[in-house]
Parts: structure tokens; sequence; C-alpha cells
């Protein structure tokens, strides 16, 4: 015959064992369904709502507006060429770096018409940390060099400062872009402190660092060729 | 029958009795003491819900974000939605590369870079976000109307910057993907802008 579990409360005893299932149902459910990776970071960014491709060419010509421009290229394609070498030279690079899925490993950075660095792909991948360390470092040591000369307008707010463009080359890994925007918002939190952060409140506070928005596909057999040499010339 | 046994056998209590001196069981039918268990199993409880982070949120394992230094935690504003949208790498999506997005759990491929399967999913989804957020008059008095969410660009470190360019301007809604991306003829009060985006990163020292 069963024991009652009355006869067990009387005796001043609680029997465990449901409340033992219940916590191991528990502690399966978290093992299973948990990870122990380290919680992801961000970096914000506001698109400009005034400005970038439109639809109408605009009729009167304009004079450019003034900013400084961050070009990140393939390396070893210097000026010089016409869109159609560039193309070609493009794509024996890319036949060359095929058994690795086309990616560049290195990339060279630019500000404006300076003389720029070599940026080194790899040690931005996986687990080589000093590299990864050394790497930003050599990025941000460079862009606070070339922002804090001349082009740093002196006695004015961060957001009267030139707005800051980075022109990629659409064909590069997201890394070299999104390192570059990383040492100009270093640069911009040295100069600036609090107001760099992620909330949305404090955006309209902050430098105009935007990525350039695309070329707008034209299915020409140049089309990489012809975005190279317009990189290349930019200064 | 063994030497030394009684004519009757032993009875069953006796051999219990021997049994538990022979092998040191002698507290075999005691009770056994639940205490220290339930209290290690606790703390193992404890542990796992405070140390682990549970993996229904909208990020994938497959993507390895760049790392960089100015990057901070990522956290939601007041009142503020998030939507992530994970950007695949040529080296998850195989070769070429090709514009492979992840958002709401839903993976959407495009077949070629020419093919914009992908970004007209990710539009459609935007749209929907876009007509349930609250909005708010842009401050730049452009006319637009921008809705109180954040978009997480979460992309693959091996990811072509043009797809990450070309998700942005699927974002900002100035070009269509329906019509071969072409730049999106419309009106301030047409458009539907995704402007407050947050790029996934990572400390160099974390994985």
């Amino acid at each position: 015959m069963a024991e009652d579990p009355s006869e067990k409360i009387n005796e001043g005893k609680i029997d465990l064992v449901p409340m033992i299932d219940c916590i191991m149902l528990l502690l399966l459910f978290f093992i299973l369904t948990t990870k122990f990776t380290a919680p992801e970071k961000g970096i914000a960014s506001v698109l400009p709502t005034d400005k970038g491709q439109s639809a109408s060419p605009p009729k009167a010509p304009v004079d450019p507006p003034k900013q400084i421009n961050i070009v990140i290229l393939p390396e070893g394609f210097v000026d010089g060429y016409e869109p159609s070498q560039y193309q070609a030279k493009l794509l024996q690079e890319r036949s060359r770096l095929s058994a690795q899925n086309g990616i560049f490993p290195t990339a060279f950075l630019r500000v404006g018409g300076s003389s720029g660095i070599v940026l080194e792909g790899s040690k931005l991948n996986g687990k080589n940390n000093a590299g990864a360390e050394s790497e930003i470092s050599r990025i941000s040591t460079y862009i606070e060099t070339e922002l804090g000369g001349e082009r740093e307008k002196p006695g004015v707010g961060r957001k009267e400062q030139d707005p800051i463009v980075i022109n990629c080359f659409s064909g590069l890994s997201w890394k070299f872009a999104l390192l570059t925007y990383d040492g100009v918002r270093a640069y911009e939190i040295k100069k600036a402190g609090a107001h760099m952060g992620n909330d949305p409140k404090e955006w309209d506070k902050q430098r105009e660092i935007n990525f350039a928005p695309p070329r707008v596909r034209n299915y020409s057999v140049k089309e990489l060729g012809e975005e190279l040499y317009e990189e290349v010339h930019l200064k | 029958m063994p030497p030394g046994m009684p004519a009757g056998g032993l009875d069953k209590k006796a051999i219990m009795s021997h049994k538990k001196k022979r092998f040191g069981l002698e507290h075999a039918d005691a009770e056994v003491d639940l205490v220290p268990m339930i209290d290690c199993i606790f703390l193992l409880l404890l542990f796992f819900m405070l140390c682990g982070r549970i993996t229904m949120d909208q990020r994938v394992n497959d993507i390895s974000v760049p790392p960089t230094r100015t990057a901070q935690e990522v956290k939601n504003p007041k009142e503020w939605e998030r939507i992530v949208i994970n950007v695949y790498g040529s080296t998850q999506a195989g070769t070429p590369p090709r514009n492979t997005i992840l958002i709401n759990n839903v993976k959407y491929s495009s077949l070629g870079p020419d093919s914009y399967e992908s970004y007209i999913a990710l539009r459609r989804v935007l749209d929907r976000a876009y007509d349930q957020a609250t909005k708010f008059p842009d401050p730049k008095n452009s006319g637009l109307q921008l809705p109180m969410i954040v978009l997480e660009i979460r992309a693959d470190a091996d990811t072509e910057f043009r797809v990450v360019q070309e998700v942005q301007q699927v974002a900002c809604d100035t070009i269509n993907p329906n019509d071969q991306m072409k730049p999106k003829v419309s009106t301030p009060a047409t458009m539907k802008p995704f402007v407050f985006l947050v790029f996934t990163t990572r400390k160099p020292g974390d994985h």
C-alpha cells in the first residue's frame, strides 16, 4: 500500500521530490538554452535625411560642399590608369584570390590626399586579439594625426566641423570600413567627450560622419573599374 | 545445504542483516539527506540564470562581427524598438559572395549579385514595422516621419561592403529593390525611412 503524504507532513517531513523534479527541469532548460558568448557591442550612426542619391539631378550646378574624404581601396591600385585598366587588374586580383572567396586580405587607407597606410585584414579576424589591438591602434593613430592637423576647425563645436565621408570600395570587406569609422569615432570621442553615445537624443550634437552612398548600379562591363577610378582619384 | 546452516534455513531478515553487515549497508534503509543536493542544484540554477544568455534573441552564431575600440553596450533607449538585421558574408553564404539577410529568424537569400530577393523581403519587413511604429517628425524639417526604431546592422566582418551599403539604402528607402535597385521616386510623405542605425561589433578580446 502506498504511503500517505499527509502522514509525512504530520511527522514534520516535507516531500522534496516534486520540488527537485521541477528544479531539475528548470536547470535542464537553462543549460540547453543559454550561451556564454560575450555580449556584443554597437556603434551608433544616423543616416542623413537631407542628402544622398536623388532621383533627379539638381538643375543648376552647385559648389560641392566642403567635406573630408576618407578613401579605402584594395592595396596596389595607384592613380594614372584608365577605368578599363583598373577593371582588368581587379578581375586578375579576384581570380588570384579565388581560393579565399575573392576577399582582399589587405586594403589601403588614405585621408584626403595624404599618404596612406595599409590595413592588414588577417589581423582583424578570429581570435588574433593582440593583432587586432595593434591594428586598431595603428588605424586610430593615423586618423587622429590626419584629422587633428589643418583639417580641425578651431573654436567651433563638433557639429560645425566639416563632415567626414568614408568612401570604401564596394568589393572590400565590411571590417575595413567599420574599422575606419571606429578610428574617426575614437578621434571624435577624444574631442567631444560624452556626446558620442548610442542614445538617439545625443546624435544631433555630433559631427556628421557617414559612409558615401554606393554608386547607382549602371550594369556597365567596367562598373567596378569606374568606381575604382573615381575613388583612386578622390582627394 | 552448506555446513553450519540451521535445518530450517535462514529467514529473510537474517539474510538482509548479514548482507548489510558484509557490504557496509547498515544505513540502506535510512532516508538520504537531500538538502546538500538541493543546495547544489539551486546554486547551479542561479549560475545559469545569471550568467547565461537565452538563445532566443535575433542574433545568429555563424556571423563573426569585426572588432572595434569605441564600441559600446547595445542598450535600447526607452520606448524605442530594435530590429536586428543579420547580414552574411562570403564565408557563410558561399562563393561568390551573396547578399543573404536574416531578419526575425527568417533567412532571405538572393540568387546572384544582381538578384534582389533578399532586399525585397527586407523592405517588406521594414514597411510592416514602420506602419506599426510610433513616429515623430524629422528635426531637420525634411517632412519625413521617422519611426522610433533602431536598426541594428549585424554584418559579418567579411561581408562585401556593397551589401552593407545597400542594406542601409533599403533601410532609408532611397532605392527600390523591386525596380532593379534604381533610385526611388517618392515624396517625404510616402517614404518610410529608418535612419537610426547601430553597427554590431565587439571588443577585440571578446568572442
